[in-house]
């Protein structure tokens, strides 16, 4: 299996224009955000000092969060194209079984994703740096490092679920393109939570990706929040927390870290099983 | 002499279409054997089901001792296959490709070099070995996918049209790296091929036409079954020599003043010539070709299936 993850690799990281394509969606959010939605967002709240870098870090907390999902989706194309190209035949008929060349797809769809995570992350902390923000202290960090495999592993099964029904490059790259650009909204990384109308708002609750951003924002934006919200009111904290899409709130309910743990490791096994069944199933 | 492969009442069918429809034949170890037909023949659909990569609809198959559908894991570790369309990665090196494959057949790291090694230089790609398998022409992509089937020094290698789509020269050395190969190690090939000279070249061939066997036998048997051999002549004076003909109840047909008959046996050629006598200016006997056995076994049956890659 091992092996196998090696050759989707190679074959993945010798594609330059797709390593470049699969982090173009983290370039251009950054770029739209820098250019266009954060005057927006910093001018909803004047009186907050240093709204910038916490605006900032906002945006990367939401990045990072989906960056496993655009990545994993560029790197599990290998799978599809080997299937439409005809290469699996080659595996198939050698002595390997089944199970290691889906999980070799698998890890190293997953390998990209957590990679390309982390380059997200540099390049969000360096840009939040330029702008004037502080960088994570080393707990939030060591937390935000710990969350990322975890956030990445649910995002890398959903699209294994996802891409195990395709057959087609075309039809796969289509639905990819449709999804990269679906899923910044379906999450609230381009738009608040609080801007959103109702309806929408549980959308973006019970997507499973906005869980690992909520968890993100919450680690990322610790201290941050803390920085800029010295000495208000408790309830403006919690507002700001609500309306950003820091905390859920489901009616009564609001969930805390460990809540979006568990839905995210829930949802890995939830896709990961029936994806695996599927891909397994199909003969050549 | 042993049978490595047997095939008995092989089916296949897609939707509707029966590609391949109990078919029956041996192969037997360390030679070269080729499946010839026309395109649609069901050829690929057999090569699919004999290495494993499609289920037969019915019928059974022993491979080196192995039963198909049963004991598939052997089958595979015995057979090495080079398909008809490239199967390599075409951003990394042909050793690339090469120890990724050969890493699926579980050998240690040391075996692995040798094996690499081995492979490249039987197949001859020892050239090109660390240039990206996408950039080669199609001769050496052709040499580095044999590397590929031999890594594991496999008992059978099938090959599916090996030298489909190469120009001649790079036909012709593919073909010879085939036939060399085979002859060195006693390695058992399983070609399929639509060219005449290749079939030709082989110990035993079987004539598949519309997914049944149409003959079977070695090259020279299905040359003296399935065609015959021509005496063409030309004569002297045309109508003097219709005459002759006529006189002895020879049928012919004549072409630009050149009369070719057909002939049971070629030393028929000999009586009708003495008697000819000097009636003729030149003649030419011909034997029968490869081309006659798949012209006269395939005649009309040239529909093109699908399902046949």
């Amino acid at each position: 299996m091992l092996n196998f993850t090696q050759r989707n690799l190679k074959v993945f990281f010798r594609q330059k224009s797709a390593v470049f394509f699969s982090l173009l969606g983290v370039i251009l959010v950054i770029g739209l955000y820098v250019l266009f939605l954060g005057d927006v967002w910093i001018r909803n709240f004047p009186e907050i000092q240093g709204a910038k870098g916490l605006m900032g870090t906002w945006v990367i907390a939401g990045i990072v969060s989906i960056t496993p999902v655009t990545t994993a989706m560029g790197a599990f194309e290998a799978m599809v194209q080997d299937r439409s190209r005809k290469l699996n035949r080659d595996f198939l008929a050698s002595p390997v079984q089944r199970w290691k060349l889906v999980g070799g797809y698998v890890f190293s769809a997953y390998l990209v994703a957590l990679l390309m995570s982390l380059v997200a992350l540099a390049l969000g902390e360096l840009y939040i740096l330029s702008c004037g923000g502080k960088v994570l202290a080393s707990g939030a960090l060591g937390k935000t490092l710990l969350i990322l495999p975890l956030s990445t592993l649910a995002s890398s099964t959903m699209v294994f679920f996802f891409v195990s029904f395709f057959q087609s490059p075309a039809a796969f790259s289509t639905a990819s393109t449709v999804i990269g650009t679906l899923i910044g909204f379906l999450t609230g990384i381009y738009l608040p939570l609080g801007s959103l109308p109702e309806a929408v708002r549980w959308v973006v609750k019970l997507f499973p990706v906005s869980h690992a951003g909520a968890l993100l924002r919450q680690v990322m934006l610790e201290a941050p929040t803390a920085e800029c919200f010295a000495g208000a009111p408790e309830a403006a904290v919690r507002d700001f927390q609500e309306s950003m899409g820091v905390l859920y709130r489901y009616g009564d309910f609001t969930a805390g870290p460990f809540t979006h743990v568990l839905v995210l490791l829930g949802v890995s096994i939830l896709f990961f099983l029936p994806a695996w069944w599927n891909v397994s199933r199909k003969k050549s | 002499m042993e049978k490595i492969i047997e095939v008995h009442g092989l089916q296949k069918s897609f939707g509707k279409v029966q590609a391949v429809c109990g078919i029956e034949f041996c192969v037997e170890r360390g030679k070269l054997f080729a499946f010839l037909g026309p395109n649609g023949a069901g050829k690929s659909t057999t090569i699919d089901m004999l290495c494993t990569l499609s289920r037969p609809d019915g019928g059974s198959a022993l491979i080196d001792g192995y039963e198909l559908g049963k004991e598939d894991g052997q089958i595979r570790k015995s057979i090495g296959v080079v398909f008809q369309d490239s199967m390599l990665d075409p951003l990394l090196t042909v050793r690339e490709n090469l120890m990724t494959r050969a890493r699926f057949y579980g050998m240690g790291r040391r075996e692995l070099r040798a094996a690499v090694r081995t492979a490249a230089g039987t197949a001859d790609v020892l050239e090109f070995l660390d240039r990206p398998y996408g950039k080669l022409s199609g001769g050496q992509r052709r040499r580095a996918d044999i590397a590929r089937a031999l890594v594991h020094t496999p008992k059978i290698l099938f090959l599916d049209e090996p030298t489909t789509g190469l120009d001649p020269r790079t036909k012709e050395g593919v073909w010879r790296t085939i036939t060399e190969l085979q002859r060195r190690t006693g390695m058992t090939v399983f070609l399929t091929t639509h060219y005449m000279e290749e079939a030709a070249a082989a110990d035993h061939i079987v004539l598949l036409a519309g997914g049944k066997v149409a003959a079977m036998g070695t090259p020279y048997d299905l040359q003296e079954r399935y065609s015959s051999d021509r005496l063409c002549v030309k004569p002297k004076k045309k109508d003097e020599f219709v005459e002759f003909l006529i006189e002895r109840g020879v049928p012919f047909t004549e072409k630009a003043g050149v009369f070719t008959m057909k002939l049971r046996h070629t030393v028929d050629a000999l009586p009708l010539l003495q008697q000819a006598g000097d009636r003729v200016e030149s003649f030419e006997v011909l034997h029968g070709s490869m081309e006659d056995v798949f012209l006269n076994l395939t005649g009309g049956t040239f529909q093109e299936v699908d399902g046949d890659a």
